[in-house]
């Protein structure tokens, strides 16, 4: 890992260099993409599950990583692996939003999901509180039917936004939630179990503030009386474990 | 109190059912989305431990108790042997933080966890 880390930052010292050829160029960013090819798989490997083969995201990931090994600049004082991650996973997201729905949701549906979420943000602000369903029925002007079956059908129960931008990996993994992992999905719970029960007593309650409670880094730093960078350790080798898991089966 | 009951197999593919029925009962109660997040998260993972000791072919009997602001649930199941409840379990410790009252009780070859969500009252905020 530090061998790839030290070979890309020479790497990246050259793309800076004068009189760089265009096919000198071209090689010097395939082996940069080649290098960190690691960091898409992470990338991609956060929305397995969601119905979209893992060869296709790591394909759209690997755009991202382009763009990020295009856009770096030696010169900041960021690791390109934290400069890079939001990037990919923003080509990524941006993927599902465009190309997804299209495909498998109706369009009536989209709609209705849309506005749900508009109205949701909207109605959180004023009431000072998550709302009902009837305050959403209410003030979209629907039958409270209508409001239970797009919150359904968008699993918008959960707090995720896909359309959250960030340039901060920890506000990145706060976004993730249960279903995401697909926690809530008790057939895939049966083949992480071992290792969910095997976590210790602190991963177990990290996972849980964060995956049940939808609570961010900071806020399980606070409850647990730790620093934010242990939550987020404790998070990065449970979530690598269970991915492990789920890759095996 | 008006009561819902509802039978599945005791499968995995079923809970999402569950979790539907849950949600849109909570709805009509004026559980707030976060309210009906929790209870969700709460039947599913009751579920779960249901179908952990579940026998072939049982089914998982819900029954919803619906209050005023609250909804009780319990899901029994008959299982092989006599059920035995892991509470240092990553399930148990999600139910005992998302619910009230839970209850776990073998009963013979019957497990019965019982659970009650209630309705953040609307004035107060979370």
């Amino acid at each position: 890992m530090d061998a790839a880390r030290a070979r890309s930052r020479e790497l990246f010292r050259t793309l800076a260099g004068p009189d760089l050829t265009d096919a000198e160029r071209t090689v010097v960013r395939d082996e940069l993409v080649h290098l960190n090819m690691a960091l898409v798989e992470y990338c991609a490997s956060q929305f397995y599950g969601r119905g979209e083969p893992h060869e296709d995201l790591v394909q759209v990931g690997v755009v991202g990583l382009l763009n990020a090994v295009d856009r770096y600049d030696l010169s900041r004082d960021v690791e390109f692996s934290t400069y890079a991650v939001p990037t990919i996973l923003g080509e990524i997201k941006r993927y599902f939003r465009d190309s997804r729905w299209a495909v498998s949701v109706p369009r009536r549906l989209r709609d209705l999901q849309q506005n749900l979420r508009d109205a949701t943000a909207e109605l959180s602000q004023e009431l000072g509180r998550s709302p009902t369903a009837r305050d959403l029925a209410t003030r979209l002007g629907v039958s409270l039917e209508t409001v239970v079956e797009g919150l359904e059908s968008s699993n918008a129960y959960a707090a995720l936004s896909l359309d959250s931008e960030s340039d901060d990996t920890a506000p990145m993994l706060d976004s993730l939630t249960a279903h995401d992992l697909r926690l809530d999905d008790v057939e895939v719970r049966e083949s992480i179990k071992p290792v969910l029960d095997s976590l210790s007593a602190h991963e177990k309650q990290v996972l849980m503030l964060k995956f049940f409670r939808n609570k961010t880094q900071t806020e399980i730093a606070a409850e647990l009386g730790v620093s934010q960078m242990q939550v987020s350790r404790l998070l990065n080798r449970s979530l690598a474990q269970l991915r492990k898991a789920l890759e095996e089966d | 109190m008006p009561q819902v009951e509802l039978r599945v197999p005791a499968e995995g593919a079923y809970v999402s059912v569950l979790r539907t029925t849950t949600a849109a009962l909570a709805a009509r109660l004026d559980f707030t989305l976060e309210d009906i997040e929790d209870l969700r998260m709460a039947v599913s993972e009751a579920a779960a431990i249901c179908l952990e000791c579940a026998a072939e072919a049982a089914d998982l009997d819900v029954v919803f108790d619906l209050g005023e602001d609250t909804i009780g649930v319990t899901v029994t199941t008959t299982c092989d042997a006599v059920a035995e409840i892991d509470e240092e379990s990553f399930a148990w410790q999600v139910l005992t933080t998302l619910a009230r009252e839970v209850t776990a009780t073998p009963d013979g070859d019957q497990l019965r966890i019982s659970l009650v969500a209630g309705a953040t009252p609307l004035g107060a905020a979370r």
